[in-house]
């Protein structure tokens, strides 16, 4: 199965010089990641989204849409990037998702991606 | 299951003794099907049309679980088959190869060699991905066959809710795709966890009620299951101690089910209860079992809490409580495992070995926040300050603690208090 894991994460951390060190942590342990979801074989894809302030969300209210500034969720914490991997069970996707590196407050999401051939 | 020699059916109740037989294996076999077919709701399908098949039969294999089990998979097969039949070819029962012939009969001669699974399944229904409310409710229907109805009643919910909380774990299970393996041994610590987590929540739930009286819980049905769950538990990982301990934890508050309420129906307080009426036997498993926990030398929380009720069972030999060894144990559950309630117990202790002065003192400078004006609160407070002669001002506070409306059991055990303290 495919799994979506969704990095929440307060940007905030990464702010300043003392910051930017962390950053370089924070990097560095995405790279151990990808390294070993590159040599299992198996697909994954993943990306780093720009900050929340970049963010344009088309709000609905009632099915009517309205362009807003920022992101979706009014929270500290930020969608800041994800990946999408592929394993046999929640289990080991949530092996993987523990070495997402996150230095402050946050979360990740694991979800199961809908599966193609039930369409 | 195995029979006890001598255990002959025609003289004993035969229908009750079948009925006990299948409730016995239950847990095996549903662990066996559901590792196998990968589905929970399959696996306890499968499991009720082999009994079906088997009280059809009229007899009874040599080895139960054995034969429910093959042939509850072929049941399930059929199922698939079935179900394949109407939607397309159905191919996916292919995996699921069995010989040909739909005859039960021959599976008598034919006991497949049983894996002990249920630890598997244990760890499936207590996923730490699962709502924690959810965990203990998933294992008493899975595990133990508890119909939904029974299980709400326990938890005290209406039946649908129960119902929903069910089905939303199972379609949990089945659609995040929760693993069906055994978990590699590493990750076998925060797996436990989660498991003594859910027996220590249903175990609150048994017993929030002194004496089991409210409604549902007459006798301590649930404090009977989690007992179950708890005993399976430590014989399934008997060299991890924590799983020891929450077995002697749960066996030492059933010891003492027979004294918790007075004949009038009012809870009687552990340090006024008749030792007589404490199971003995149960007593000196608990004991046996915190032994064997405890030569492991790697100490925890339900390690401790299980040593605290056992120094208060050693009343029962010598009438006297060591209250030094108590305030100790909850000094160290504070470490371990602080909170409110585990510190008001401790000063309750404190009472004991210093006095109710100093405990007061103690009370009065905790932060309980919240829990400030909850009953627990009140009660300890009330008992101090009676301890310490203060007697207005703990019956204000046993007023306070009778209007947050507690249960039958307690509401009079208060009331009594109450009027033996008018009367001063």
């Amino acid at each position: 199965m495919q799994y979506m894991l969704l990095i929440n994460e307060d940007e905030s951390v990464y702010a300043g010089e003392e910051g930017a060190a962390l950053m370089e942590k924070t990097l560095a342990g995405h790279m151990k990641l990808i390294e070993k979801l590159s040599v299992s074989g198996k697909e994954w894809s993943g990306n780093r989204l720009k900050s929340g302030s970049t963010a344009t969300t088309i709000r609905y209210k009632a099915g009517e849409a309205a362009l807003h500034d920022g992101p979706f969720a009014e929270t500290h914490e930020e969608l800041g990037g994800y990946y999408i991997v592929e394993t046999d069970t929640l289990d080991e996707a949530i092996e993987l998702a523990r070495l997402i590196p996150v230095p402050g407050d946050g979360a990740v999401e694991i979800r199961p991606i809908w599966p193609d051939e039930d369409m | 299951m195995a029979r006890a020699p001598g255990d002959t059916h025609a003289v004993r109740d035969p229908g009750a003794s079948f009925a006990r037989d299948l409730a016995d294996a239950r847990p095996m076999v549903v662990a066996a099907l559901s590792a196998h077919l990968r589905d929970l709701d399959a696996a306890e399908e499968a499991f009720a049309e082999a009994c079906a098949a088997l009280s059809e039969t009229g007899e009874t294999p040599e080895n139960l679980a054995g034969w429910l089990i093959t042939v509850g998979k072929r049941k399930a097969i059929d199922a698939i088959r079935k179900r394949g039949a109407q939607q397309r070819a159905g191919e996916s029962a292919a995996y699921l190869e069995h010989p040909e012939g739909g005859d039960m009969g021959d599976v008598i001669e034919l006991p497949e060699p049983i894996a002990d699974e249920r630890l598997r399944l244990i760890f499936i229904c207590c996923h730490p991905a699962l709502a924690l409310d959810a965990r203990a409710a998933l294992a008493l229907k899975v595990i133990c066959g508890l119909p939904v109805g029974e299980i709400a009643r326990l938890f005290l919910v209406p039946e649908p809710t129960m119902y929903q909380r069910i089905t939303r774990a199972k379609a949990k299970i089945r659609d995040a795709g929760v693993s069906f393996e055994l978990p590699p041994r590493k990750a076998w610590d925060e797996r436990i966890e989660a498991v003594l987590l859910t027996l220590e929540l249903a175990y609150t739930a048994a017993y929030q009620d002194a004496g089991g009286s409210r409604p549902g819980n007459e006798g301590g049905e649930l404090a009977e299951e989690i007992e179950r769950l708890a005993h399976l538990l430590a014989a399934l990982l008997p060299g991890e101690p924590e799983a020891l301990g929450m077995a002697a934890l749960v066996t030492l508050a059933r010891s003492r089910e027979g004294a918790r309420v007075d004949e009038a129906g009012a809870m009687v307080p552990l340090s006024k209860q008749d030792t007589a009426r404490w199971d003995l036997e149960r007593i000196e498993r608990a004991r046996v079992w915190l032994d064997e926990a405890q030569s492991f030398e790697r100490t925890g929380a339900y390690q401790i809490m299980a040593a605290i009720q056992l120094t208060q069972s050693r009343r029962l030999f010598d009438g006297k409580v060591d209250w030094r060894s108590i305030l100790a144990l909850y000094e160290a559950l504070m470490t371990l495992r602080p909170g409110p309630i585990v510190a008001l117990n401790r000063v309750l202790a404190l009472a004991r070995v210093a006095g109710e002065e100093r405990a007061l003192e103690e009370l009065e400078a905790m932060d309980l926040g919240a829990m400030e004006s909850a009953r627990p609160v009140l009660v300890a407070r009330a008992h101090l300050l009676e301890g310490a002669g203060r007697i207005e001002e703990a019956l204000g506070l046993l007023n306070r603690a009778i209007e947050s409306d507690p249960a039958h059991a307690e509401r009079l055990y208060l009331e009594n208090w109450q009027a033996r303290l008018m009367r001063l």
